[in-house]
């Protein structure tokens, strides 16, 4: 299987107690009272269409049992997700922070914060922040390590 | 980039540059930030010197004000002087930085760019250099350094020009 976000503290285990803390944190992201698991997960699927990374578009994350709805990921994954109808206000303020985050932070706008800040607080606002730099992080890690072990394929000649 | 901070620090004292930051507001995640940030300066499999030329080419491209203006003593006294942290600009491949030191900034790089990714021509470099778990190493505190400066710029609240250069104790990591 290819190395994605999901399983990645595996691969990294061989750098030692640094590992295992950022191993712990992953964890911790999940059981939280800010974000709930589907909608993180939403989160780490729009970071993953952001980086056009088909690998952990299609990944299982075993923190969301059942995974999303179809509607949830074909909403998610055509980009819509942050003006859909068929989501909550939470969610989608959620959403759309994400989408300008993984282009670029310094482009976020104090609008955008304070809707995520109106649903889930300043300390859950700082937290979702947390999340995406992790999630993010992860998955570029994931990048390189398929790089690193040549299990890229394709995806190697993409960087070149 | 907001000139006013999204959220307010945690409002406590306790010296610790995250603790005391508005990341200390999330009580779930703070504990083991803090405990990452330790355990990348002092716990890695390489040096306090490659850390901190990892780290300052993150900061540079996340255009993280405040974390360009620090260094680390833990690498200075690792013998990374200023005139050696200055190097790691546009020009680091002509410079005097050591072989490995280029190719940690050409790995911070190929985890900065987008898409991320790692060339073959780079892994073969990589690999005739360092051995697995450095290059593990490495990555992590790619992670961390890079997650916590995003955090940082996201939050908002920095100033549009260079601040003065800190060094921040060891006790502070």
């Amino acid at each position: 299987m290819p190395i994605t976000s999901l399983d990645l503290d595996a691969h990294l285990s061989v750098a030692g107690t640094p590992a295992a803390s950022f191993a712990r944190l992953w964890r911790i992201l999940w059981k939280q009272p800010y974000v709930s698991p589907g909608l993180l997960e939403m989160c780490r699927l729009t970071l993953a269409r952001l980086h056009r990374d088909v690998t952990e578009i299609a990944a299982e994350n075993a923190f969301v049992p059942g995974g999303l709805t179809p509607e949830q990921r074909k909403l998610v994954l055509a980009g819509k997700a942050a003006r859909s109808e068929q989501l909550s206000n939470l969610e989608k303020a959620v959403l759309d922070f994400t989408e300008t985050y993984g282009l670029d932070p310094q482009s976020l706008t104090d609008a955008q914060a304070a809707e995520v800040a109106s649903h889930i607080g300043e300390s859950g606002l700082v937290f979702l922040i947390e999340a995406l730099g992790c999630l993010d992080g992860r998955i570029r890690v994931a990048r390189c390590l398929r790089g690193l072990t040549g299990s890229g394929g394709s995806e190697a000649e993409h960087v070149r | 980039m907001s000139a006013k901070p999204r959220a307010s620090v945690s409002g406590t004292r306790t010296g610790n540059p995250i603790r005391d930051s508005a990341l200390g507001r999330v009580a779930e995640t703070v504990d083991e930030i803090v405990t990452l940030n330790h355990e990348v300066w002092h716990q890695s499999l390489v040096s306090p010197t490659l850390l901190e030329i990892i780290r300052l080419r993150n900061a540079r491209t996340v255009n993280c004000v405040f974390c360009k203006a620090v260094r680390y003593e833990i690498a200075r006294e690792d013998g990374l002087t200023e005139a050696r942290a200055q190097m790691i600009d546009d020009h680091y491949r002509a410079s005097a930085l050591a072989e490995r030191e280029k190719l940690a900034i050409a790995l911070a790089d190929a985890y900065l760019g987008f898409p991320a990714g790692v060339t073959p021509e780079l892994a073969r470099r990589l690999d005739t250099e360092f051995s697995p778990p450095e290059i593990a190493a490495m990555l992590v505190a790619l992670l961390a350094f890079n997650f916590t400066s995003r955090t940082a710029v996201s939050i908002g609240g920095m100033p549009e020009e260079p601040l003065p250069l800190t060094l921040l104790p060891m006790t502070a990591t």
